[in-house]
């Protein structure tokens, strides 16, 4: 969900741009960090723990504790939370502790 | 107590409330500003000198009412929104209240609103007179708010859906809508009884069928008695409507 | 390798100050960021601040972001600016390691000053890991920072100012919350902050903790339950609360590995939120040449993180030989601003904590 309408706030985002999660399309703006555009979409978990099989959402969106790692482009192990969008991008869920496939 | 609800009690309150006179007499400002912080733009802003010079930056806002004038100017500079100016010669039975609200949409001068109190419960019905929101006050917009005037040291805030001007109707015959039985239930007419008095609410045709059960609700939520302990209205006879003429003609087969 | 003369790491307050006044000495000065922009948590807070004007009070957070800024910008020629850029490491030779953009860089600075802030303690209880429980500083992130609501409504977890103002600003974002808990029996944030929320009809419930989270993939409810004197939770006060966000700001402690590697001598001191440097009244900590300023040093808010990193900046510079003729007088000023902010109620706990670590 965006916040549409903010008394103090004016958000000023990039162009849109077109993203693919596990496969599906989603819509983001260019420059928002990738987990805020699946947050945006409803997307809350972006993966599942490597031990146990938890979902992970993300925690602290300044990428310090590593909850929001995911497959990215190809490359593991990235946090989705700061990591800015781009047009095309290919996002997956990550699971173990992400080896390349 | 206030450390421990967030909510200032009569004894805090009664320390910062301007006296009768002095609220007879035009606009003041109220500061319910009640814990020594590190804080003191209210002191800055005031033009007037009614808010003394702060010995120590922790120290409490202390005001002068008499030399207060009401101007607003501390109302959108207090970082902890904790000031506002009532004026209680605003007409003969309303008061006005002036809040800082930083929520959107902001409400339209002329509509009406709910006026809540200190714990965000709802307590009368206020017409928004005036919705200020210029370049100085830096998104902190202040409202003015007409309610009844023993309103004027409880309402602090309010919610835009406007829960005593509810259109939503209680008693069909009379046409008595929600919004107005709120309103009489909040100047003491607590009992059904009392609001048939006033109302008519009851005395059409349909005697209070549709209506008594919503009323006997609405008393209950808003007094906090149980449906069960209500003092229930007298049900006068007949039960059912009848021409004048049934009744005058006598019995049947007399 | 790079040189500079001081080093700041860190981009809040407390840097942006202490760059500032150092470069206005004539020190030749480097920040080094982190994120892409520069404020730290400023650029999160819409409220409007305490203080006094000297410390912009009655200027939202954000907006002070920007009056450094430019203040900043004053003495671009002296301020080299680094973002995306974090310091790994601070060696005991005095060169710091940095990571931007993928690369790894070193600076040999003359002097360091430190100021990392803090990061959010987080608590314990099952399920706590379930997405949609997040920490405060995520939820305004995500909020303020993205413009996207962290979910439908909101449990609070904490009273403290943090929690409290972070209510008040979901609330501002057009998101319920439910309730604000917090285990001690008090209201530890600013009281004008707590009223300011209960007059819009949230509970504030004190003596009240979280017991557990539920969800399968996400977070649907919570149990909260009563505590006593004791902190003990007390059975059959249990309670369900639906919510599909949990925020947790249960207080913050300073981010100081960079400190426990220069080998800075280093004290507990709960009343600063953890482990802090011992430093002398220029704040210097034991290690000559490394400075320290803002949350980092000792918990605390951002007038008096400004306030030091300014005090921070000017001895460094001076140590340094950047002396002007006014600074005795600069220092006195810091001093007085920095004891008049912490001689209340509040700043209590504060002044019995910093007792503890002077030099
Ligand atoms: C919700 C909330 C409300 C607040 N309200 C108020 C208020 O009303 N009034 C008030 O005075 N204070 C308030 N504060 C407190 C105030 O924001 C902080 O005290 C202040 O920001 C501390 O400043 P700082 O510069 O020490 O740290 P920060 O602002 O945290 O800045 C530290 C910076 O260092 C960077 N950093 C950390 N580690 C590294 C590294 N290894 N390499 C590079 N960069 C790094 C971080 O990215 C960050 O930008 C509030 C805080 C919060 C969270
Ligand atoms: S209303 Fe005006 S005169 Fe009265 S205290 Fe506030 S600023 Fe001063
Ligand atoms: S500005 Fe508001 S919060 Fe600050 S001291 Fe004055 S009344 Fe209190
Ligand atoms: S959510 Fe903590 S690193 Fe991304």
């Amino acid at each position: 969900m965006r916040i549409k309408e903010h008394p103090i706030l004016s958000f000023s985002k990039g162009r849109k741009v077109q993203f693919t999660f596990d496969g599906k399309a989603y819509e983001g703006y260019e420059g928002e960090p990738i987990a805020a555009a699946l947050h945006a979409a409803g997307v809350m978990v972006l993966g599942h723990s490597h031990d146990k099989q938890r979902p992970r959402g993300f925690y602290c969106a300044i990428g310090n504790c590593s909850s929001c790692l995911m497959v990215v482009n190809n490359e593991p192990n990235v946090r989705t939370c700061t990591e800015p969008l781009k047009e095309g991008m290919v996002v997956e869920t990550q699971k173990g502790k992400g080896d390349l496939r | 107590m206030l450390e421990k609800t967030g909510v200032a009690t009569e004894q805090d309150l009664a320390r910062v409330t301007p006296s009768k006179e002095r609220r007879a007499k035009g606009p003041v400002a109220v500061i319910e500003c009640f814990q020594r912080i590190p804080c003191n733009p209210c002191q800055t802003a005031c033009k007037t000198g009614a808010i003394k010079e702060f010995k120590d930056i922790n120290d409490t806002p202390e005001i002068d009412h008499d030399a207060c004038t009401g101007c607003g100017l501390c109302v959108s500079s207090c970082p902890g929104l904790s000031i506002v100016v009532v004026d209680e010669t605003y007409s003969e039975e309303e008061a006005l209240v002036k809040i800082p609200y930083e929520f959107l949409p902001l409400p339209e001068a002329g509509s009406f609103v709910t006026g809540l109190d200190r714990e965000g419960k709802p307590v009368c019905r206020a017409k928004v007179v005036k919705v200020l929101n210029t370049k100085s006050m830096d998104r902190t917009p202040v409202v003015s708010l007409a309610v009844p005037k023993d309103m004027s040291m409880t309402v602090r805030f309010i919610k835009l859906n406007d829960y005593f001007s509810d259109n939503t109707i209680v008693c069909r015959c009379e046409e008595l809508t929600m919004g107005e039985l709120r309103e009489l239930i909040r100047k003491g007419y607590n009992t059904v009884d009392e609001i048939k008095r006033i109302s008519r609410a009851g005395m059409g045709p349909c005697q209070g069928r549709t209506c008594r059960q919503l009323i006997m609700q609405e008393i209950a939520a808003a007094t906090g008695t149980k449906m069960a302990d209500l003092t229930v209205s007298t049900y006068r006879p007949p039960v059912k409507p009848v021409k004048l003429g049934t009744i005058a003609g006598g019995e049947h087969g007399e | 390798m790079r040189t500079t003369e001081i080093a700041i790491i860190g981009g809040g307050p407390a840097g942006l100050r202490a760059a500032i006044s150092a470069a206005s000495m004539g020190a030749k000065v480097t920040i080094i960021e982190r994120n892409e922009n520069l404020g730290g948590q400023l650029v999160k807070q819409t409220h409007m601040f305490f203080g006094s004007q000297k410390q912009y009070a009655s200027t939202r957070g954000i907006d002070i972001a920007e009056i450094l800024l430019k203040d900043l910008d004053k003495y671009k020629d002296r301020i080299e600016i680094m973002t995306n850029a974090t310091v790994l490491s601070i060696f005991e030779d005095g060169v710091i390691s940095i990571e931007q953009d993928d690369k790894y860089l070193k600076i040999k600075p003359q002097s360091v000053i430190v100021t990392t802030g803090a990061s959010e303690k987080f608590l314990a209880f099952p399920n706590n890991d379930l997405p949609g429980i997040y920490g405060a500083g995520a939820v305004q992130t995500l909020m303020n920072v993205h413009g996207v609501a962290p979910g439908r409504s909101v449990v609070m977890v904490g009273a403290g100012n943090i929690g409290l103002i972070v209510s008040y600003q979901l609330m501002q974002a057009g998101i319920e919350v439910k309730a604000i808990l917090d285990a001690s029996p008090r209201i530890g944030g600013y009281l004008v902050h707590a009223s300011k929320i209960r007059r819009m009809g949230i509970p504030i419930l004190t003596s009240h903790t979280v017991k557990y989270a539920h969800g399968t993939d996400k977070l649907q409810k919570v149990t909260i339950c009563q505590l006593d004197e004791k902190f003990q939770q007390i059975p059959g006060t249990e309670r369900d609360i639906e919510t599909d966000v949990l925020c947790i700001s249960v207080g913050l402690s300073p981010l100081t590995e960079l400190l426990w590697q220069a080998g800075c001598n280093m004290k507990y001191i709960p009343e600063l939120g953890g482990h802090v440097p011992v430093r002398d009244k220029d704040l210097q900590t034991s290690i000559k040449g490394v400075y320290v300023a803002g949350d980092v040093a000792g918990v605390e808010e951002a007038s008096s993180a400004m306030v030091e990193g300014r005090l921070a900046g000017l001895c460094a510079a001076k140590a340094l030989g950047h002396a002007t003729a006014d600074f005795e007088e600069l220092h006195n000023d810091c001093i007085e601003q920095l004891n008049s902010l912490r001689s209340g109620h509040v700043g209590e706990k504060i002044r019995k904590g910093l007792e503890q670590v002077a030099m």
